[in-house]
Formats: C-alpha cells, structure tokens, sequence
C-alpha cells in the first residue's frame, strides 16, 4: 500500500511540558485516520508539527515519501481548529490568496462555493460571516486543489447539528473517492462513524493504534426479554451459538459467537415457544473501547 | 520572485487601509519634494534674508544638486512607508494568515521573500515618484539645463532606494518580534526621531566625550547609519562646499545591519511556532 505519511519519534517540549513524546505513526493511501485524545494530549501540536508551523524539538516526517515538505503541503488540504482568513477580503478574494499558494488555479472557486453553501455570500466579506460560516470556508479552502490528502482537526467545532452531519457526510464522501483523511477529534462518535483507523494519545505518549472496526469488532453481545423471563432464562441455556450469559432480572444478555447473529437468536426463541419482547443488538462503542484502553494505562 | 510578489498584492488590493497610507505617503512625498519654493517665498515674505541675499534665489531646485536635496527630505517620510510595512506583517500576525500560508504551502523562505519584495516595490515606486517630481520642479526652477546635469548624481536616488529598504525591513523584524502594530509603530517613531537622535547628539557634541571612542561609535546606531548615506546638503549654500558623495564607509555599515535585520527575520520565522 502506497505510504502518505511516516512520522519517526517526533517530539515536542514547551520548556517543561512534554507536548508530543517520541511518537511514531503511519499513514496509508485511503485510509481514515483518527487522532484521538483528551483535551492537551498533543493532537493538534502533532498537527502542526506535521504542517510545519510547529518547530520539533526532535524528530522527522516524511510527506509521500518524498523529501519537500513544502512541495507536499500545497498537496494537503487542512482544516484547523480556527479559521484564518483576511477579514477585509470577501470570500472569493480570500480563496484566490489560497489558489495563489496551492498552485490550483481559480476555475475551481464558485463550484467549491456551492459546495459549502457560501455562493450566495461570496462577495461579502470574512468578518461579516457567523463561526460556522467562516468554518464551512476554511472546508472550501481545503478542497480548492481537490488535494489527495485532508487534514482536520476537530472539523465539526462550531457547526450546527446540520452543518455537523454535512462535514460527516463530505469525509465520507472524500473517504470514498480514494482520498486520504487525517483528523483529531475529542468526539470519539464523529471518529467511529467516519474513520477506518485511529490511534489514542495521552500526554503526548502514543497508546493505542489500529483500526476501528478491529477494536470494535471483538464483541458480539445481544440483549434480550420477554413476558416470561424464568422461561426464557430455561431456553436460552441450551441455546449452543452462544458464548456466556447473564441475567439482571428484567433482561438477559448474551454473548454470541463468532458467526451467530440475533437472527438466530430469535428464530431459537421462536421455535422454542418464546416470542420475545426486546431483541437489542450492542455493538461496542469507540467511547468504551476509548475509556478502557485509558484505564489500561493508567 | 513574480509568485512571492502577486502573493502580496492579493493581500494588499483590496485593502483599503493600505490604499489610504500609501495616498498619504505618496502625497508627503510630493510636498516635501516640492514644497521648497513655497518655504522660501515664505521666508521672504516674513523678511527674512540671508546675508542681503533674496531667499528664493537659493538654487536648491538647480539639477543635479536637486537629487540630493530631494531625496534627503524624502528620508523624512520613510517612516510612512514603514507603518505600512508594520500593518503587512502584522496583519498576518493577528489574523495567523502567516501561519495559514505556511500550512497552504509555502516556505518561510518565501513568505520573507514575498515581503521583501513588496518593500522594494514600493521603494522603488518611491524613487520613481521623486525622479518624476524632481524632473519636473528642475525644469521649472533650475537655472541649469542639459542631460549631463540632469543625469549627473544619480546615485542619491540608488542610495535612498536603499535606506528605504534597509528601514523597513528594520521594521519587519520589530513587527515580527512585538506583534502589536500600534506598539511598534509608537516605538518606531519615538526612536527614529527622538531616542536615537538625542543619543547620538549628545554622543558626537557633548564636551565630555570630546577625544573619546565614543564619538566613533555613533555612527553604528542603525538610525545614525541610514542618515549617514545621504549627507545634509543645505550647507553648500552657507558653506559653499559640502559633502555631496555617499560615504563608502556608511554603506558598508548601513549593509551590515541589512544583512542583520534579514537574518534575524530568518531565524524568527525558523524557530518560532505559529499557533
């Protein structure tokens, strides 16, 4: 697979404070990539070292594989935290400063403008636009050379619930084109719906990495009740596409094997005499996976 | 070098703030360039003369004497340009466009490439506006006419260009260092015109530093090496003779604080992280 980015033990110190710790990380062609990690735990320093805007204190990356790093940003799209733009300038003159840099030309400006619903606004100018439109330009600067690779950090901050779920469904959209996606979240359901890989880092150290639907992937729990609990707790004992169980009372819950679903489940209770009242079907949350592998490392 | 320049005036065009400083510099340079006649007509109305000479016949508009006297005075205003200078760079500071640039995917090379080039375009946009200005009042007052004269001196021109450039590179540094435009330009005209000034003064005439190293030393102060390069000239009309050459020695030490100014620049933008 075609390599996008290596970063060899990088590492960041503000004086005392040890930002980003030896990390080592790698990115593939097509992957998404989510950075996780609480609030200062170094995701966006990671960031801005890889950008080149924050000076390593030690360390290397290498962009596709290439030496120019500089060469290789005009390749990169990026979303940061803020937005920055010129505020006297309108939004088509702050997008051909963009063009200018990225060497894209300007034909791309208005279909980028409509992409992200400011077309109608265009020639006003930055500092009169509401946070989640400057948000939604800096998404229009990024996709202006239509680059090979993205890179956001907590693409969703300042959005509206609908503006939200159009930056989730543009990832996936880019996602599916092939294109690479490298984002920091603290929002751990904006990385389970959109990323296929991530890594989790703490305090600058790197304690996790792999992909999601691996991490997810490990449990196969379904939860279900029905009028007759004693009998269905009777039946479900025997019922052998199951792992272990366990009963509170009002509900069981079982882990299932590898290959069972609650199809299954379902079809035994039926053909035993049980019409069940819930069938649920748990699937893992990043959020636990996210809080254990803290735990773990404490 | 056209890349790094078209970057600059697609951040400065549609800038209205810059539109008006550069009017107003443009406009200070004109009177100054040309209010000389109207001074002296002035003096000669409030009666005053100079040794039963009528003012307005001191020839300060004869080529090729005019470059110099021009362009000395011009140096006054070069603090103008250097606020706009100062509101440039900062701009980028505030706003952490500078920052966005970088991400966007340029080198910090090219970003002070890009300035540098915008604070010789307009220094030389100046020169051109005191060439035309000069040409004109010459042809109006000077009592001397033909190329070799009008031609001849030339290098005052060349020299300003140069102060002009090395003072407002001088204020990028500090634009890049105090990060608050308001602050630096304070700081800026309170030292070129007062601090630096009275320091130097009391250094080359005060009794006590008579015969001392001291005196040799004033004339390494960065304001004092600008001034250096193009002498007063007003005193060839008491004097008679003054010095109308560019002193090698100031250029050599006017170019070495160029070459500091750009390297610390360098640095500043190498080390410091952009957040």
């Amino acid at each position: 697979m075609e390599r996008i980015l290596k970063i060899n033990s990088l590492t960041k110190h503000f004086g005392r404070i040890h930002a980003v710790n030896n990390l080592e990380l790698e990115v593939f062609k097509g992957q998404v990539f989510g950075i996780l990690g609480p609030n200062g735990s170094g995701k966006t320093t990671t960031l801005g070292m890889i950008l080149d805007v924050v000076a390593p204190t030690s360390g290397t990356f290498r962009w596709f594989d290439d030496g120019c790093t500089v060469e290789a940003r005009k390749k990169i799209g990026s979303i940061l935290e803020t937005p920055c733009f010129y505020p006297y300038l309108t939004a088509v003159q702050n997008l051909r400063i963009t063009a200018h840099i990225k060497q894209c030309g300007t034909q791309n400006i208005d279909a980028v403008l409509k992409q992200v619903g400011l077309y109608d606004r265009r020639n006003d100018r930055f500092k009169t636009y509401s946070l989640g439109m400057k948000q939604r330009l800096s998404i229009g600067a990024a996709l202006l050379s239509d680059p090979p690779v993205l890179i956001l950090d907590e693409p969703t901050n300042g959005l509206d619930p609908e503006g939200i779920a159009e930056v989730r469904e543009l990832i996936r959209k880019i996602a599916g084109e092939g294109k690479t996606i490298i984002m920091a979240s603290h929002l751990l359901d904006e990385v389970q719906k959109v990323c296929t890989h991530f890594c989790v880092l703490r305090k600058g150290f790197k304690l996790h990495e792999g992909s999601v639907s691996d991490t997810l992937g490990e449990i196969n729990k379904v939860e279900v009740s029905s009028e007759d609990m004693a009998k269905l707790e009777a039946v479900i004992q025997d019922f052998k596409g199951m792992v272990s169980y366990q009963s509170n009372g009002s509900a069981i819950e079982l882990i299932l094997k590898d290959d069972v679903n609650a199809i299954a489940v379902n079809n035994y209770c039926f053909e035993n005499g049980i019409t069940l009242k819930k069938l649920l079907t748990h699937t893992n949350t990043l959020e636990k996976e996210f809080l254990k592998i803290l735990r773990e490392n404490d | 070098m056209i890349r790094s320049l078209t970057l600059e005036w697609l951040k400065i065009r549609n800038y209205r703030v810059f539109w008006i400083l550069t009017g107003m510099y443009f406009l200070a340079l004109l009177i100054i360039a040309s209010g000389g006649m109207f001074l002296l007509e002035w003096l000669k109305n409030q009666g005053a003369d100079f040794k039963g000479i009528n003012p307005t016949i001191i020839p300060i508009y004869d080529f090729p004497d005019i470059w110099q006297n021009t362009t000395y005075l011009a140096t006054f205003v070069k603090v103008l340009l250097a606020f706009i200078v100062i509101i440039s760079v900062n701009n980028d500071i505030t706003y952490s466009t500078l920052r966005q640039n970088i991400i966007d995917g340029i080198s910090k090379k090219e970003y002070l490439l890009s300035k540098l080039l915008f604070i010789i375009t307009m220094a030389a946009a100046s020169v051109l506006f005191l060439f035309v200005i000069g040409f004109i009042n010459g042809s109006i007052y000077s009592q001397v006419w033909g190329w070799e004269y009008i031609f001849d001196e030339m290098e005052f021109l060349i020299v300003f260009l140069y102060e002009v450039v090395i003072y407002c590179t001088l204020a990028f540094l500090l634009s890049l260092i105090i990060k608050k435009a308001g602050f630096v330009i304070v700081a800026m005209f309170l030292y070129t015109f007062m601090f630096e000034p009275i320091a130097t003064a009391v250094m080359l005439h005060a009794p006590y530093f008579e015969g001392t190293i001291v005196r040799d030393i004033a004339q390494f102060f960065p304001i004092e090496a600008l001034n250096k390069l193009i002498p007063v000239p007003y005193g060839r009309y008491v004097f008679l003779e003054i010095e109308d050459n560019v002193s090698i020695t100031a250029i050599f030490i006017a170019t070495g604080w160029f070459v500091f100014y750009l390297s610390s620049i360098f640095y500043i933008l190498k080390k410091r992280d952009l957040n």
